[in-house]
């Protein structure tokens, strides 16, 4: 390297340095308080911690960016336990006690219909990071959500069967989250064309499901379905020699349950958002930030909570810091393209992603690869 | 005497003042500690009185839950239906079940409890069509008392502090009468109660009854307290925070369960405000409790009490 380009080289990073340096300084006042609940300790740490995450990096980012109108903004992140009863405490601390003037979270749909309780009643805009619950939260305009609701996830496991041609697809999947999947894909699979020749459920937690995947396997589908949180089925899966593809809904793609999966990962098609080794460019500085911040590479539950922060930032930059809850939450429902998705909360959903911002990802020697395959809108 | 009626007195006028001096989170810590008191008072009858560890309790906590949330919200009908409906199904269960189980003594009968509390909460997952399964029911009406609705914690911290007081009131009849000698007599020896022509097995079962009410009561007003119920609630987990209540506070003591309430409802608050590790400290609180104050924090209380009693009456001789 020359002399010229190391001082170019140099020159550049001191005016990104000033001018990151600039931006901070541009923050000055009181922070405009945000509340946030996730589940950092309990069964659903593996969704809190990377939503704690993401959250930490968008308070960062946007405070290096500005803030709102100079604003700094203040992140006040609780534990939920995920125990629906804390958040509740939680919540009712955040808004009453610490005044905020926005509630992100929580991470599981329990708390978050819970949580929903008291920010509705009380018009304090909430962002949560789950798809959309039971029927009342259809009546909860100001609660958006930043994850699909469970019939998109449906959806989109049915257009990648599409994809591969697959008509007769055999489903494996859990009591809980899975059975939710499961009602939305029974009506949709008629409209698909598809034929579920063998649903077979298990118990959550359950340490074999060696039985129900047999069954599945005896059905001769041309593809498999595995709708669960767990690792436990995709290595069964592989070990009574089911050679049919393998599609696994959004609920098992972290890393955590990829590591579990072992060999069994290989190959297995996930219908998701955020592919970190391979981000779609509107992704990449999301992933590049969180890479140098954090030393790992980020998913989607990371990048549904740095969504959830700054459309709430962006919201307040529109409606004004002292504006009412109601004025924030129209704010709030104008069009927003997120690293994870495009969200329209004016929608019935309260989410309003399309099913043309799903990427499709497969594993490779436990890594990710986003496959070109994407459904158009 | 009047000493003691002064005491009680100034408890009535700190426990009616507290709600309107306190922030909203601890109004409604206030409220899960009414709510966790009734619940933990039918443990600490079977624990303290009849040597029976019950870890079933979440599954009559269950049951009155879902009953308020599915007569209010699925049917329409107004909540008092929901609370007699969890309680008759609770009672009935607990009768039913209890009659067979209880013939069963110590780790037995913990484990035929906790096979009941594992079966529930597996039911409760699998009847979506009753429960909402995962997804739950949600919008459950906040209470109604003769047009004042109690959509808030410190209205509703009255309702459940008065509901609790009068169980209170029913469990301490309960242990004074002659019912509570023969429960007295049964733990301590229950070869000896039976000579007496005490019916073990029936006894037994009617105060498994009355903890099943006392789990429903709980169940039906923490239903209308969270708006939503879902199966999170109801697990085997809660029901050792349940049995933990008695186990703290001391469980032949009455104001013992109201310590233990209040031990399991704000030490994880305090403690989550420490990170990530506060459930390791709750635990290692657990322990601490459990190994150093063997008869609940009430029985330590009782202990110093007698000490610094004894050692004024040394001073005045």
């Amino acid at each position: 390297m020359s002399l010229s380009s190391i001082a170019r080289l140099t020159g550049a990073a001191a005016l990104v340095g000033l001018s990151a340096m600039a931006a901070q300084a541009q923050t000055s006042g009181e922070p405009i308080k945000i509340g946030a609940i996730v589940s950092a300790t309990g069964a659903g740490a593996g969704l809190g911690i990377p939503e704690r995450n993401g959250l930490l990096l968008a308070e960062k980012d946007i405070n290096a960016k500005g803030g709102v109108k100079g604003r700094p903004i203040k992140i006040i992140i609780e534990d939920d336990a995920s125990n629906p009863d804390t958040a509740l405490s939680k919540a009712n601390d955040l808004i009453f006690g610490q005044k905020v003037v926005a509630l992100l979270g929580p991470s599981l749909t329990a708390s978050t219909v819970a949580v929903g309780g008291v920010t509705h009643p009380n018009k304090i805009p909430q962002i949560a990071f789950t798809g959309i619950g039971p029927a009342v939260e259809r009546e909860r305009k100001c609660v958006a959500h930043v994850l699909p609701p469970q019939r998109l996830n449906a959806q989109a496991l049915l257009e990648y069967a599409k994809s591969i041609k697959a008509t007769k697809v055999g489903v494996l999947h859990d009591a809980g989250y899975g059975n939710v999947v499961m009602a939305e894909l029974r009506p949709l699979a008629d409209k698909y064309g598809v034929k579920l020749v063998a649903v077979e459920k298990f118990e959550i937690g359950a340490t074999d499901t060696t039985t129900q995947a047999a069954k599945v396997k005896a059905a001769q589908p041309e593809a498999v379905f595995i709708i669960a949180t767990s690792a436990t089925p995709f290595r069964n899966v592989k070990q009574i020699q089911i050679a049919q593809p393998v599609i696994a809904a959004i609920g098992s793609s972290s890393y955590e349950y990829v590591n579990a999966m072992g060999p069994a990962a290989d190959n297995i098609a996930i219908p998701e958002f955020v592919v970190g080794e391979d981000p779609l460019p509107h992704q990449k500085a999301f992933v590049d930030l969180y890479k140098q911040t954090y030393n790992s590479t980020p998913k989607n539950y990371e990048a549904a909570a740095w969504d959830a922060a700054h459309i709430i930032a962006t919201a307040l930059t529109k409606a004004g810091a002292d504006a009412t809850g109601e004025k924030l939450c129209e704010a709030m429902k104008a069009p927003y393209t997120g690293v994870l998705a495009n969200y329209n909360f004016s929608a019935d959903d309260m989410t309003g992603i399309p099913i043309s911002s799903f990427v499709f990802s497969k594993i490779v020697g436990g890594k990710y690869t986003r496959t070109p395959f994407r459904v158009a809108q | 005497m009047q000493s003691r009626l002064l005491w009680i007195a100034v408890a009535l006028v700190i426990w009616a003042a507290l709600p309107f001096f306190v922030p909203r989170n601890i109004a409604d810590l206030l409220v899960f500690t009414g709510i966790y008191t009734i619940a933990g008072l039918g443990i600490g009858l079977l624990l303290g009185h009849c040597g029976i560890v019950n870890l079933a309790q979440a599954t009559f906590y269950g049951l009155g839950a879902y009953a308020s949330a599915y007569c209010t919200v699925m049917m329409g009908l107004p909540s008092i239906v929901g609370f007699v409906a969890g309680a008759a199904i609770s009672m009935a269960l607990a009768y039913v079940i209890g009659r067979p189980i209880l013939r069963l003594t110590g780790y037995f009968l913990a484990l035929g409890t906790l096979a009941l509390s594992a079966i529930a909460s597996a039911l409760f997952f699998e009847w979506d069509w009753l429960t909402g399964g995962t997804l739950g029911i949600g919008g459950i009406p906040k209470l109604n008392l003769f047009g004042f609705v109690l959509d808030r914690p410190s209205r509703y911290y009255f309702f459940v502090w008065i509901v609790a007081f009068a169980c209170m009131a029913a469990a301490h009849n309960l242990v004074d009468s002659r019912s509570g000698l023969m429960l007295r007599a049964m733990r301590d020896s229950s070869t000896a109660a039976a000579a007496l022509s005490v019916d073990l097995q029936s006894l037994r079962t009617r105060v498994f009854v009355v903890c099943a009410l006392f789990g429903s009561l709980a169940g039906s007003l923490f239903a209308h307290h969270a708006s939503f119920v879902s199966t999170q609630s109801f697990g085997v987990d809660r029901s050792i925070s349940f049995l933990l209540i008695p186990v703290i506070g001391g469980a032949t003591s009455i104001p013992g369960i109201v310590v233990g309430a209040l031990f399991v409802t704000f030490l994880p608050e305090f403690l989550s405000k420490l990170g990530d590790i506060h459930q390791i400290l709750f635990g290692l609180a657990l322990v601490a409790v459990v190994v150093l104050l063997p008869d609940g924090l009430m029985g330590a209380f009782g202990r110093l009490r007698t000490r610094l009693a004894a050692r004024q009456g040394n001073h005045a001789r």
